[in-house]
């Protein structure tokens, strides 16, 4: 196997791990870094013809993310697949190679003033193929969405080494099935990203950016307030909870916070400050951040997650870090924000915990010992599933991932899930049970 | 197969006899959906009343090897409900009911059959609405709007119609009633995504969680004449490169305008003018007025003739109605036409419109544009006469030619209409063998037997059906396929 993949990329491009494994799996002997698609397409038809197990790997910041198998065949790299492919600004659209961070993707799509308005985590290390492959997103996309409505098209290496294109580069386009879609949080189990094209956004001209604190016994009147602004014709892009915890490392404050963004032209954002600030209950703290200072804000916000580098090994008593990802109905997200502050008060585990009340994506950062952490899961699982929502663990050590469900119990319709795995990937040689159910 | 008599008196048993239409006169309307230039004919309409009847009538049917085909009010115009001969037709309409309204979650619960235009009625009194606004909004149902992934004038800053689904109830090929959805980014693929768009061959949909909005604060509507077609189109692009993100952003040309003012809905446009834009910006008050200011400014750089500002609700809906109603308003300057719906970079809008005006000089046929300018979604309206010899298949050859060139500058056949029947082979100016065999690959998944909405969307030779030669009839040729 060797071999065919040197004469592939080149001894050059292939990586000899000398560990045998890694704390977070999804672990193999070689990693190899294709240059071009036609490269990966080799790459593949080589491994699907003798049953290779590939992981592909952008950034590496989702290696936590799903796969109870310690190790594959190979890790199939993109990190050499960089760069913008075409921005056509007059279409905002742009295309761009898999590799590229999305740090890398911002600043030179900011400099003609648009953006893709994801507001992914570790922006410096993730990869636009990583975060759409993940489905990853942050609280902006109550306003914005998420990566489901951005990507227009795509090429996507197949196991058995087609080329297949999906959509197309116009932002309207209903021809045949929406491919796209298939592929976004797909998490690499059906083919390699190769090409995406995106529709972009112009950078705001003004944001602000509102942290309110309520004191942690005033969650009544920290949804009413939610409510009324939601019932309000305020445009915010943001609506995100802060359990105290989070507030209090993020700005310092004591009680739960509730962050705020508004983008827009300069006079529409002053008015919506001003709705906010004649509006607010008795006791609430406010503090506003504009323009680089929010940008800030925001930017230290996306390294809130474990890091891939988080743990170098896992030991059975060892106290680490999990990362949750909850999904619910939008003001669900305050109730389950709640619930892991209360949890982790009461099985003292460290809980930063955040949820987007116009969006029902919510997130929780939990420290602790083995043990108390799987109870934690289970309870919060229970609690979301409850309320009509799901948990998945985004992020832990592989042998925690290997003591419970990652994604959940089998959906009812899973085998339509896996009816698609099989006329995709027959061999099963992308992201072997990495997904739901095992897929 | 069993008999015809056989199947209804069974399919009968499971709606009661009021629920079902099987003589062939009853069945005409059903030959057809908003496309009439092709027609089948089914084997009889079923009408169910809840999720157990459809999924009990899709069990029989399944079980029986019958074609059937999903449909909601029948205004899809690319023949997505049009039968191929022979199959069953699951109307969806007595499934019409509003099932639960959250506000505070943002949220509706509707059945299939649905009018799009009654959620947006039937929650405007606490100020919110449903956004995607096909131009047949108080016609078509939410469960064809899921079909087509439907998009409207407004789909430009709010989505089309994909953005807006929350939760389907889907029951599957053999009768099974699953649930996707129901919270974001639900673990597994994007089932959801999949299925909005798939035009009733992946499964029949008989529950739709949808999104609703907050009324925007404040809106603002304009309409801008230009002397040449061009000139509209630059503005057009340049509007879109400077960053501007319009509600919505319209156009129509000479003989688009001329249809609207002679039709039911006339506003007084200038007789003649070349181009109209309707241009709509909407959201906090207090940065309105810089925003179609800056529209202004762009429209001014490309020669704009004069601009008018509506100046209250009334007239900004009377601009929407006149829109609106701009395709059945070609009936009023010609007997019949055929709503093409290519999709384009927006950036190649001026060089798009001029090849399509020559496509239409070189054809004879005029050609109306009134489209959704802002997405770069075309809409030529070829004008056609039925009853002269040979101009029905003029009319398709040269809408099938303003496909080609919308390909040709990277754009794609459809934007929001779908592929139905009638752009199936164009499905290969888009795509490669392999790349529709992608799409029929998972089409099996769902779909294995074919029964689902048979020969739609891609072009196969047609399964068991024998096309016969177009006869003429009065909406145009009436394509008579005969069944197994
Ligand atoms: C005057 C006019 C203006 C129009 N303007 C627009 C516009 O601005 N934007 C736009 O997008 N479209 C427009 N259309 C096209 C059409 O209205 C849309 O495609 C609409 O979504 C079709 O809805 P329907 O209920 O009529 O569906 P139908 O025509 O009955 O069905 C459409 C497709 O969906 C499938 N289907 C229907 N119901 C279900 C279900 N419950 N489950 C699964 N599949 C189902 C059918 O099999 C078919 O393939 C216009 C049409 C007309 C006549």
């Amino acid at each position: 196997m060797i071999d065919a993949l040197k004469d592939i990329v080149g001894e050059e491009h292939i990586q000899v791990l000398e560990e045998r494994e890694h704390p977070l799996g999804n672990h193999a002997p070689y990693v190899v870094y294709p240059h071009s698609e036609q490269e990966i397409a080799s790459i593949l038809k080589l491994a699907n013809k003798q049953s290779l197990k590939v992981i592909p790997m952008g950034g590496g910041t989702k290696r936590g993310l799903g796969g109870v198998e310690p190790s594959g065949d190979l890790i199939l790299s993109l990190q050499r697949l960089k760069g913008i492919i075409e921005h056509s600004v007059g279409d905002m659209v742009v295309t761009v190679c898999p590799g590229t961070t999305m740090k890398e993707l911002s600043a030179s799509l900011a400099k003609q003033g648009q953006m893709i308005p994801i507001d992914a985590y570790w922006p410096e290390k993730a990869t636009i193929g990583g975060v759409v492959a993940a489905n990853d997103s942050g609280p902006k996309r109550i306003r914005y969405g998420s990566a489901r409505d951005h990507v227009i098209g795509l090429r996507v290496v197949y196991p058995d080494g087609r080329i297949i294109r999906t959509g197309g580069k116009t932002v309207k386009n209903v021809a045949g099935y929406d491919m796209n879609k298939l592929f976004v949080g797909s998490m690499g189990t059906l083919g390699i990203l190769s090409e995406l094209t995106l529709k972009l956004r112009p950078v705001p001209p003004f944001v602000s950016l509102v942290l309110l604190t309520f004191p942690v016994d005033a969650l009544a009147e920290l949804k009413n307030f939610i409510v009324s602004i939601q019932d309000s014709t305020l445009e915010p892009f943001a609506l995100e909870v802060l359990s105290p915890t989070l507030h209090e490392k993020m700005n310092q404050q004591k009680g739960f916070g509730l962050a705020i963004s508004f983008e827009d032209v300069q006079k529409a954002v002053e008015y919506e400050e001003d709705w906010l600030i004649s509006r607010l209950p008795q006791g609430v703290e406010r503090h506003i951040l504009r323009q680089e200072e929010a940008g800030q804000w925001w930017s230290d916000f996306t390294r809130l997650p474990p890091e891939d580098t988080s743990y170098t090994s896992v030991e059975d008593d060892d106290q680490f870090e999990i990362a949750l990802k909850m999904g619910s109905k939008n003001l669900y997200a305050l109730d389950l924000v709640e619930r892991c502050h209360q949890l982790g008060e009461q099985q003292e585990l460290s809980v930063k915990a955040h949820g987007g009340a116009g969006h029902g994506i919510s997130r929780a950062y939990v420290k602790g010992s083995r043990e108390r952490l799987l109870a934690f899961v289970q309870d919060m699982r229970a609690f979301a599933e409850e309320l009509g929502g799901y948990l998945i663990v985004q992020h832990a050590p592989l042998t925690f991932r290997q003591q419970l469900e990652v994604w959940g119990q089998k959906p009812s319709f899973f085998t339509l899930l896996e009816g698609i795995k099989q006329a995709v990937d027959p061999h099963l040689i992308l992201n072997h049970k990495r997904f739901v159910g095992g897929i | 197969m069993p008999a015809k008599d056989v199947v209804v008196r069974e399919l009968a048993k499971m709606v009661g006899p009021g629920g079902i239409l099987h003589r062939e006169e009853d069945l005409m309307t059903y030959e057809c959906d908003g496309l009439t230039v092709y027609r089948g004919q089914p084997l009889a309409v079923v009408f169910p009343s809840n999720t157990e009847e459809v999924s009990r009538i899709v069990k029989y049917l399944y079980e029986h090897e019958i074609p059937y085909i999903p449909r909601g009010a029948g205004t899809g115009l690319s023949g997505g409900a049009t039968p191929m001969g022979g199959e069953v037709i699951v109307s969806l309409v007595r499934m019409k009911k509003l099932l639960s309204i959250d506000y505070e979650n943002r949220e509706a619960v509707v059945q299939p059959g649905y009018v799009n235009l009654k959620l947006t009625n039937s929650i405007a009194h606490k100020g919110y609405y449903y956004a995607p606004d096909p131009s047949s909004q108080a016609a078509c149902t939410i469960g064809g709007n899921v079909g087509e992934n439907a998009g409207g004038a407004h789909c430009l800053k709010y989505g089309v119609t994909t953005n807006h689904i929350l939760g389907l109830e889907v029951v599957l090929h053999n009768g099974e009633v699953v649930r996707l959805g129901g919270a974001p980014d639900t673990p597994g693929y994007d089932l959801l995504g999949l299925l909005t768009g798939s035009e009733g061959t992946l499964g029949i949909v008989t529950e739709i969680t949808v999104r609703i909005l907050k009324n925007p604060q404040a809106k603002q509507t304009a309409l801008a004449y230009f002397d040449s077609v061009e000139d509209a189109s630059h503005a057009v692009s340049d509007i879109i490169a400077a960053g501007i993100v319009p509600a919505a952003l319209e156009m129509m040309d000479k003989i688009a305008i001329e249809g609207v003012e002679k039709a039911n809905y006339p506003v007084g446009h200038p007789e003649g003018v070349p181009a109209v834009l309707i241009m709509e910006v909407d959201g906090i008050a207090a940065g309105i007025e810089d925003q179609i200011q800056e529209m202004v400014e762009v429209c001014k750089k490309r020669n704009v003739r004069e601009i008018k500002v509506a100046e209250n609700d009334r007239e900004r809906a009377a601009w929407w109605a006149n829109r609106k109603t701009a395709f059945g308003a070609m009936g009023a300057i010609s007997p019949d036409y055929l709503v093409q719906d290519g999709v384009i970079p927006r950036s190649r809008l001026p060089e798009v419109l001029a090849r399509i005006q020559k496509i239409s000089e070189e054809s004879g046929l005029r050609i109306a544009n009134v489209f959704h300018a802002g997405d770069g979604n075309l809409h030529p309206l070829i004008l056609f006469d039925s009853r002269n010899e040979g101009e029905t298949e003029l009319a398709l050859e040269v809408g099938s030619k303003t496909l080609a060139v919308c390909t040709d500058v990277g754009g794609s056949i459809t934007g929001e209409h779908g592929v139905g029947i009638e752009k199936k082979e164009d499905m290969r100016l888009v795509f490669s063998d392999e790349e529709i065999e992608a799409q029929t690959e998972i089409r099996s998944v769902f779909n294995p037997h074919n029964l689902l909405n048979p020969d739609k969307l891609f072009p196969s030779p047609a399964r068991c059906a024998e096309v016969k030669k177009a006869v003429k009839g009065s909406g145009g040729v009436k394509q008579a396929v005969s069944g197994p």
